[in-house]
């Protein structure tokens, strides 16, 4: 990209429409310290105790706990599927391979409300229902076109001729994917790893279908709280999601380059 | 034919709708650095990519030192080869890109550190052997392409265009330090290049392909002199085209009889090359050949170019445009478009061809 000078309603323009984007995000960060029973704002006073609250109460954390250990396990299934996936579509070129790219990324189409519907009858048979490993499949279902998506794309970016000057000068194709196309897909490789992580912790709709009283996810739990309660718990745990939002996506600006993973 | 280090017999590359490479024969001696030159799709890539084990061939054989490599895979044939765009490991530094050759082969760390350190010297890189190829400069990077691919002292070393992505002056510079380096260490070479004077000024020999085919091997001198076909007359070096009917060594040109060594009956086209011609305008004495058979005809002025160090001079002699050149001595004043001049040139130098193209 070249480094023009940004015109002043251009820099207008994107701060109204940060403004715009961010307020209600922002909003929640004041309501979250509200001493208030009741989310209001603003806040009458101001305390720490829906923090304290949300330590204490086990179902959010238990909640909490199931969502991360549910998007960790998505996150490595889907990389290790998606990446030969990748791979065998991009580079070894299989027989009807954009058919397969595209069979592979057609739940991205599908409304999510159907899909979830559709799992909800095929698990209810399977006895899959409320379980943990039911919540890792529907969720891989979710999560694989978006991984698919973005590891085709960086594979495709990548100049064969590097991977070829490889086996000439020896590296069987393993050695040349572990030693060349790997280390150079590692952009795409890190966001895509960031992508599944957030999209399986912030899977709402699916999730409504899957879960019980046995196990629950935190937007599940969270949607479930603010459907009987009013009181601001869910503002705290908000910010505690922005704060992990932004962890990951500082983790992947300092490793791959936010600007180079996600918009090249 | 004698067989060589590198072999190639039959080659043949074809596509569902186009044969890259038609039944391609070669033989090549150990150390000798061979050009297949050719215009873009002439198939000189496509055979390149068959000796390095890229694209498998559709039929025919290749093989190095007498061992049958055309079911090999790239990895298993013992290859350097250096890209046009040099493929250079971006995630690696120098060094590491150099030592990957060797590491593939199970040379021990310390050995291949310092073989690494050498062929980085050779190229005349130390001191950059911690960089990464994108802190290099393109005639740097290739350098680096380079010592990666020799250090491994391949049985064969190929280059794809290695130098078109470099200016001309660099261009020079790798040109003959490439081919310095090729003859110290001996390795059997193949340089791709659509460069006819990169072809004739570094290689022992020149393959000059054509829509698949191969239309010649020779030797750089060989190529000019006496080409095969008209292809090659008119690809390697400029030449003036002239089509007649031939009857016996003798040919009529625009009811002008001219002769040419070696012609046979029917259509036929000559070549001359533009400097091998004498232009003499009126008023001028006509050079002295000897008792050298020569051809001789008159024509017209169209246009003058100044290139510095020639004179370039377009004539029209009978409806057939020729070009000569004179070489420029600093106080003449050019001959003017419009003045009768008449273009004489020796038996010998008239290329003739079957007029089939």
């Amino acid at each position: 990209m070249d480094e023009r000078p940004v015109p002043l309603t251009l820099k207008i323009l994107a701060f109204v429409m940060f403004v715009f984007l961010l307020a209600p995000v922002v909003l929640v960060v004041p309501i979250s310290f509200s001493a208030d029973t009741y989310m209001t704002f603003p806040p009458s006073g101001w305390s720490m105790r829906w923090y304290v609250d949300l330590m204490h109460n086990s179902r959010m954390i238990g909640a909490l706990g199931t969502s991360t250990l549910l998007a960790v396990i998505v996150t490595v299934l889907s990389m290790l599927i998606a990446l030969p996936a990748a791979y065998a579509i991009i580079r070894m070129r299989v027989i009807g391979a954009e058919a397969l790219l595209a069979l592979f990324t057609a739940p991205l189409l599908l409304p999510t409300i159907v899909l979830g519907l559709a799992i909800l009858i095929v698990f209810a048979g399977a006895g899959l229902l409320g379980t943990f490993t039911g919540l890792v499949i529907a969720h891989l279902i979710i999560v694989l076109p978006y991984a698919l998506r973005v590891l085709t794309t960086s594979l495709a970016g990548l100049p064969l001729i590097v991977e070829e000057a490889a086996s000439t000068l020896g590296a069987s194709p393993l050695t040349v994917f572990t030693r060349i196309t790997m280390p150079m897909m590692m952009p795409g490789i890190v966001a895509t790893a960031a992508l599944s992580f957030l999209v399986s912790f912030d899977e709402a709709v699916i999730s409504l279908f899957l879960t019980g009283p046995r196990i629950t996810t935190l937007p599940v739990a969270m949607y479930q709280h603010v459907e009987t309660q009013a009181d601001p718990l869910v503002a705290a745990i908000s910010v505690l999601l922005i704060v992990l939002t932004l962890a990951v996506v500082m983790i992947v600006d300092r490793t791959a380059g936010l600007t180079k993973t996600f918009v090249k | 034919m004698q067989p060589g280090f590198l072999s190639i017999r039959s080659l043949t590359k074809r596509y569902e709708t186009m044969v890259a490479v038609d039944d391609l024969n070669l033989e090549i001696a150990k150390g000798e650095l061979v050009a297949f030159l050719g215009p873009s799709g002439c198939g000189k890539s496509t055979s390149l990519r068959m000796i390095a084990g890229l694209a498998p061939a559709t039929s025919g054989t290749i093989s190095i030192g007498g061992k049958d490599v055309t079911q090999l895979a790239p990895y298993r044939r013992d290859i350097g080869l250096v890209f046009q765009s040099y493929a250079l490991f971006p995630h690696m530094s120098v060094l590491k890109n150099v030592m990957f050759g060797l590491e593939m082969r199970k040379v021990p760390a310390a050995e291949a550190e310092r073989r690494a350190r050498e062929a980085i010297a050779m190229v005349q890189l130390e001191g950059r052997e911690d960089r990464r190829p994108a802190q290099l400069s393109g005639g740097q990077q290739q350098r680096v392409a380079l010592a990666r691919a020799l250090v491994i002292q391949p049985s064969i070393l190929l280059f794809d265009e290695p130098l078109s992505n470099l200016d001309a002056k660099l261009r020079d510079e790798m040109r003959s330090e490439i081919r310095s380096i090729q003859k110290r260490l001996g390795i059997t070479s193949i340089f791709v290049t659509h460069d006819q004077v990169e072809a004739l000024s570094m290689c022992d020999k020149v393959a000059v392909l054509n829509g698949g085919r191969l239309e010649q091997l020779g030797t750089p001198n060989d190529l000019y002199e006496r080409p095969a076909t008209a292809f090659v007359a008119s690809f390697v070096g400029r030449t003036n085209r002239l089509s007649g009917v031939a009857e016996g060594d003798c040919i009529s040109v625009g009811g002008k009889a001219l002769r040419a060594p070696g012609a046979s009956k029917g259509k036929v086209e000559l070549m001359v090359r533009p400097h091998r011609m004498v232009m003499t305008a009126a008023g001028e004495t006509m050079p002295d050949f000897g008792s050298e058979p020569i051809n001789s005809i008159d024509g017209e002025i169209r246009d003058v170019y100044y290139a510095g160090d020639i004179l370039h001079y377009e004539i029209d002699a009978g409806g057939q445009v020729m070009s000569v050149e004179r070489t420029t001595s600093g106080g003449e004043t050019p001959v003017s478009p419009g003045s009768a001049v008449n273009l004489t040139w020796r038996v010998a130098d008239t290329l003739v061809f079957g007029a089939a193209q």
